[in-house]
């Protein structure tokens, strides 16, 4: 009676020793995916609600960070502190990409709301992080 | 410029943020709601006490 689970483990391990290669390869997949767009890792999933609220949310809260005249740090160690906004900003994927190369995300220090902007840009990346963590587990088949 | 109430800018951050922390940590219609409610409750109620606080200790 011992044995019983044991073997049916041993039964059962080869199969899962060989999908479970390609379910990390897919989730990596859609982690890059969700990463690169709010959301995209859950649309390619067929989850549509979620991939939905969650772009709808991101995309909302990086649009209006840019509106208020917040910045997109790049990675500077003159001042050490704004490495911990970098890290935060990279969540933002293809935005943060792009604002290396067009003129978006300069910040304005002038404008009153500069530090609000600066923290729904900052907010947006550490979410979409979560974001992109989840469409992993989805995909890893740890979360349905 | 939009915004100009950072009461309204904070309000709205943490609606969006608890939408989105809602959907990552509960599945049905339901609790999603509830854990919404109750993120969006601590959030805004949070920085307004802490708003409180800091006023105690103005120099």
């Amino acid at each position: 009676m011992k044995d019983k689970p044991e073997a049916a483990y041993l039964c059962l391990r080869p199969k899962v020793a060989k999908i479970l290669p390609v379910m990390k390869m897919k989730g990596i997949a859609m982690m890059v995916l969700g990463w690169a767009v709010p959301g995209l890792g859950h649309f390619a999933q067929k989850k549509y609600l979620r991939g939905t609220v969650f772009f709808g949310c991101l995309a909302a809260m990086t649009a209006l960070g840019l509106a208020l005249g917040g910045r997109i740090y790049p990675f500077q160690t003159e001042n050490p502190l704004t490495i911990l906004a970098f890290f935060a900003d990279i969540g933002n994927g293809l935005l943060y990409l792009l604002s290396r190369f067009i003129p978006i995300g300069l910040g304005d220090l002038k404008l009153a709301t500069f530090e609000f902007g600066t923290a729904y840009i900052a907010g947006a990346g550490l979410l979409n992080f979560l974001v992109a963590l989840d469409a992993y587990d989805i995909a890893a088949g740890t979360k349905s | 410029m939009i915004f100009r109430s950072h009461l309204l800018s904070m309000i709205l951050y943490a609606g969006l943020v608890s939408t989105v922390l809602s959907f990552l940590r509960r599945d049905d219609k339901k609790s999603r709601l509830k854990y919404g409610l109750v993120m969006f409750a601590i959030m805004a109620g949070g920085a307004i006490l802490f708003g409180w606080l800091m006023y105690l200790f103005t120099l």
